[in-house]
């Protein structure tokens, strides 16, 4: 696939390795480039570019989602809302604030956890939310490079997370996923608040010395 | 160094924990130390990873194609893209005609209650005009029944005058007291308030043109009869007279005829001929 705007077609090989011309891995920084690229033709009204980034993002976005939401179809909801916004909002992106994957993950947590909040149903999400991690699926798209570097960074915050202690884990799994408040994590988990505050504050110190090495 | 607090602070704002009060206080800590800032930068960074802990699912297919329509649709950063390409949002293509609906719907509703109300209110007319002929016949009723009762009541008091008008009457019958009025039949009615009397008589003898029958009342307050007039019967012998005593009459004891001559006399001369008390 051919982009048309003059940015990204100075590097029309790494484009194509974006998508799924060539399986090999691109690297952590190569990655945000482009995707910052794409994002940057989107600010000039390429569709091409958008469909790009929903290549490369999608799966990981839905899948957050839909861990937050449990709910297939709230997930593409909040999908297609996150693109949307990324899509409208593309000329306001600022490299130095952070990475475009952490801009439409943060996007995308930030709606999931808006919906459970308005649900208002927090006692079935107390009964609902899994605090452990579901066994991965198997990935769809194997050969894509998009896919790989998701699935080797993925492979790592799962490593990360796995090297946590128990209560830790859980703590910063339901501090993510499940859109409870401190208080109610507190109870979920049956410790005291304070507690509670102490795993996270250590699981992610714990997560910063783990991961930065890897990805 | 950062204190242990503040990093917890830190950590629980990278998942957006904070609230309220904490989260103002902290952030307000935030924008004076670039130190706490890069560590809460570093935690909301790590954070953002932990989506890719999340079981990696395939979205659907039509995902995609949902999600290009949708920004084609979002027009204020879409300039290039043709006007064909723009798909609503499904709630909000339907949101006109479910307000269509509604709007039916409700207008029908008042509709309905309006031929409701039309009709009990046709209704409520007739029965209050029914009412109303009703009130009028039952007032007419009553003024006729009035006027009959008060006509009866009329006519009860006339004839309860006349009974006591009557009551106040004296009937006499006089007797003949000569040989030649043996058939004649004389009934004197007097009336003591008015002062007047009617002197019905048959068969009474005619008397020479020289001669008149004299009437006379006799009344205890006086030591002669009253003298109450003349008449003359010529040949039929029948007379209905009406009669007046010259002087005031408080008790008519009896009533007497005499035969007198030509135009009567103060003081009875004489044949008594009739007598009645």
């Amino acid at each position: 696939m051919v982009l048309p705007s003059p940015s990204v077609r100075r590097r029309p090989s790494v484009s194509a390795r974006l998508t799924m011309d060539d399986p090999t891995t691109p690297n952590q920084d190569e990655l945000a480039r482009l995707q910052a690229g794409l994002l940057h033709a989107m600010a000039r009204g390429d569709k091409g570019a958008l469909a790009q980034l929903y290549d490369s993002l999608a799966k990981p976005l839905y899948s957050l989602a839909y861990r937050v939401l449990n709910d297939a179809s709230e997930a593409q909801d909040i999908v297609q809302d996150v693109f949307v916004q990324m899509w409208t909002k593309s000329a306001t992106y600022d490299t130095s604030r952070g990475s475009v994957f952490g801009w439409a993950a943060t996007l995308t947590r930030n709606r999931a956890i808006d919906r459970v909040r308005m649900r208002k149903r927090r006692a079935e999400l107390l009964a609902e939310s899994a605090p452990d991690l579901q066994p991965a699926p198997p990935a769809g798209e194997g050969d894509s490079a998009a896919s790989l570097w998701i699935q080797e960074k993925a492979g790592a915050v799962r490593t990360a997370l796995s090297q946590l202690a128990p209560d830790q884990k859980k703590a910063i799994e339901l501090a993510f996923f499940s859109g409870l408040t401190q208080q109610e994590i507190a109870e979920k988990l049956s410790e005291p608040l304070g507690t509670i505050k102490a795993r996270i504050r250590r699981g992610l110190l714990k997560l910063r010395e783990s991961l930065p090495s890897r990805l | 160094m950062i204190p242990e607090r503040q990093e917890e602070l830190a950590a629980l704002h990278a998942f957006d924990l904070l609230e309220g009060a904490e989260k103002a206080a902290f952030e307000s800590e935030l924008s004076n130390s670039p130190e706490l800032r890069s560590l809460t930068a570093s935690f909301s960074a790590d954070a953002v990873n932990l989506t890719l802990a999340a079981p990696q699912i395939e979205p659907p297919s039509g995902l995609k194609v949902r999600v290009m329509a949708a920004c084609g649709a979002a027009r204020s950063n879409a300039p290039t893209a043709p006007a064909s390409n723009v798909v609503a949002f499904p709630l909000l293509r339907v949101a006109p005609w479910a307000a269509a609906a509604v709007l039916a719907v409700t207008a029908a509703w008042f509709a309905r209650q309006a031929v409701a109300l039309r009709d009990e209110n046709t209704s409520l007319r007739t029965e209050r005009q029914l009412a109303e002929v009703a009130y009028k016949m039952a007032q007419s009723q009553l003024k006729e029944r009035s006027l009959l009762a008060e006509s009866m009541i009329n006519d009860l008091g006339n004839k309860l005058r006349r009974s006591e008008d009557l009551a106040h009457l004296k009937v006499t019958a006089l007797a003949s007291l000569a040989g030649n009025t043996k058939e004649a039949q004389v009934i004197a009615v007097w009336d003591p308030q008015q002062q007047t009397g009617l002197l019905t008589m048959e068969k009474l003898p005619a008397i020479a043109d020289t001669q008149d029958y004299q009437i006379w009342i006799v009344d205890p307050a006086y030591p002669n009869p009253v003298n109450g007039g003349v008449f003359h019967i010529d040949s039929d012998g029948r007379v209905a007279l009406p009669f007046k005593p010259d002087q005031p009459v408080a008790k008519a004891a009896a009533f007497a005829i005499s035969l007198e001559k030509k135009g009567g006399v103060p003081k009875a001369e004489g044949p008594i001929i009739l007598l009645g008390k």
